[in-house]
């Protein structure tokens, strides 16, 4: 197998100075199966959202990596995140993709436990184990870290990562919009209907690093746009906001977490959008007035694609919804797809809102069939001996980012590529790829969380 | 004796186990192996009546009407 076998990343398969990444991090099962340990048992990752599991029993089945894992809320209100795995023999103990039920039995042999991760049933116990089991100890295993951020539930199994809002960093503010409700209230946010999940043949880094912020691939979409699956029959979006603001790409350097993001001038609201649905563009006129008085300044941020590290994908606007890409194998990914309305939203807004995001997005959106149709032919033309010998380019753009980057009063922290005129850069793939190779060559979150020397320095 | 298939017992019938003891269903998961229940009665270890327990569905042997 044609792989390169030093240790270094790095410098090795990831070469951000020549703007180049091999295509082995891709296609490489070797690399893959590193990666499950290196950064998928390590990183904080998107499980549900609260609106989920609204009730004591009520549960989710999700996936952190390759792992099943179950979101439930126990019988006191707390919320959990357990491995869907028996202790005795490793049978799921919950095959259903969601519901309500006071205990999780193991179809096996029958261990059963409580919402609270405890074992409470264990056939047999005083006969054949004769009571010395130590049920305590024999519990589902349960996530190093969970947090609950304004409703959307985060774990990683490692108990040496930093908290979740240090994990984010400067990033905070992307969720938020995602988050919050669009009249800029704190986490109004609710799921709407059940997730979309299907599988895509490719490696989990196509959708990642196309969510990311790639602008450059906008040509896949033309037959969208010409068809005009947008909310008010043109385009794929109502997006005044792109005529009047500025187009950023953010990203957050030593976090791996990078968008598209719209800054509109200082004063200005966003142009109408929904025309056509007199009651849904009214509502989100009176939404973005509450916004600016409740937030200030900061409601000249407009929300785009982005990515949180690994896995997570946000779409803050149009449609509002929120990806995780499950890696599956080397070659396969599973994608899940939330979708988000504010929950005090009239009813019309949120039947308005579904019929939009579903022509949008998932498997049967048609913006996103564009999207599977390229990873999945990419990830294959990949593979081959011959393929395989021969990097992607990641150089466009390279050098033009600025720090700090101030619009008219609004200052936005990371590294910014102005895409106003310049249309499209790499800045955010090299972003995703950097933090990549820095998980796979770190071996602990002294090494990882390198923002906390800078940060040292700057309090000295 | 027939299997009793403990995922159509309803809270509040009373089961008879395997070691003779007398137990009323407090809940059902629905599970068809596990039954909540409370004992009446229980000739081997009469401590545990009054206690809330699991009980396993191969230990019900009968149903009390």
């Amino acid at each position: 197998m044609a792989m390169n076998d030093k240790r270094g990343y790095r410098s090795g398969l990831v070469d951000l100075r020549a703007g180049e990444v091999s295509r082995e991090i891709f296609v490489n099962e070797h690399i893959y199966a590193e990666e499950q340990e290196r950064i998928f048992a390590r990183a904080w990752l998107h499980v549900g959202h609260e609106s989920q599991i609204p009730r004591p029993g009520d549960y989710f089945v999700s996936s952190m990596g390759e792992e099943s894992v179950i979101l439930c809320r126990d019988r006191t209100d707390k919320i959990h995140v357990f491995l869907n795995s028996c202790r005795h023999r490793g049978m799921k103990v919950c095959r259903y993709d969601q519901g309500s039920t006071p205990v999780f039995t193991c179809p096996y042999h029958g261990w059963s436990y409580g919402t609270d991760g405890r074992l409470v049933g264990v056939p047999y116990f005083r006969e054949a184990y004769h009571s010395r089991l130590d049920k305590e100890k024999w519990g589902l295993v349960e996530v190093a870290q969970m947090h609950n951020y304004k409703g959307s539930i985060w774990a990683t199994w490692d108990a040496a990562a930093p908290g979740f809002t240090e994990y984010l960093g400067d990033f905070t503010r992307y969720l938020d919009l995602q988050l919050d409700g669009w009249d800029g209230r704190e986490g109004q946010a609710e799921v709407l209907g059940g997730i979309q999940k299907w599988l895509v043949p490719c490696n989990w880094k196509f959708p990642a690093e196309n969510f990311s912020g790639d602008t450059y691939h906008n040509i896949s979409h033309r037959s969208v746009d010409l068809a005009g699956i947008g909310p008010s029959g043109a385009g794929r979006r109502d997006m005044g906001e792109r005529d009047v603001s500025r187009k950023l790409h953010v990203c957050i350097p030593d976090r791996g977490h990078q968008t598209i993001h719209y800054v509109l001038p200082a004063g200005q609201l966003p142009p109408p959008a929904y025309q056509n649905a007199p009651i849904v563009a009214e509502y989100f006129r009176h939404c973005e007035e509450e916004k600016r008085r409740r937030r200030g300044e900061e409601a000249r941020l407009v929300g785009a694609p982005g990515e949180i590290f690994p896995n997570t994908a946000l779409l803050s606007r149009q449609p509002r919804t929120m990806a995780v890409w499950h890696p599956r194998s080397a070659h396969q990914t599973e994608c899940w797809r939330w979708f988000f309305v504010d929950r005090e939203a009239p009813t019309e807004v949120k039947h308005f809102l579904r019929d939009y995001y579903i022509r949008y997005s998932g498997p049967a959106g048609m913006t996103e069939q564009d999207d599977m149709e390229n990873w999945n032919y990419a990830h294959a033309a990949s593979r081959g001996t011959i393929a395989r010998r021969y990097p992607y380019n990641y150089d466009q753009g390279s050098g033009t980012a600025v720090t700090d980057y101030e619009y008219q009063g609004l200052r936005v922290p990371g590294e910014v590529i102005d895409l106003t005129e310049t249309q499209s850069s790499e800045q955010p793939m090299r972003n995703f790829y950097r933090r990549w190779a820095e998980f796979m060559e770190a071996d602990d979150w002294s090494r990882l969380a390198t923002w906390r020397g800078s940060e040292r320095k700057a309090a000295e | 004796m027939s299997a009793i298939n403990v995922r159509e017992l309803t809270p509040g019938t009373s089961i008879v186990l395997a070691d003779g003891a007398e137990a009323e269903i407090v809940t059902n998961p629905g599970d068809g192996m596990w039954l909540f229940a409370r004992y009446l009665s229980s000739p081997r270890d009469p401590t545990l009546v009054g206690q809330e327990e699991m009980i396993f569905a191969p230990d019900v042997v009968a149903l009390r009407r």
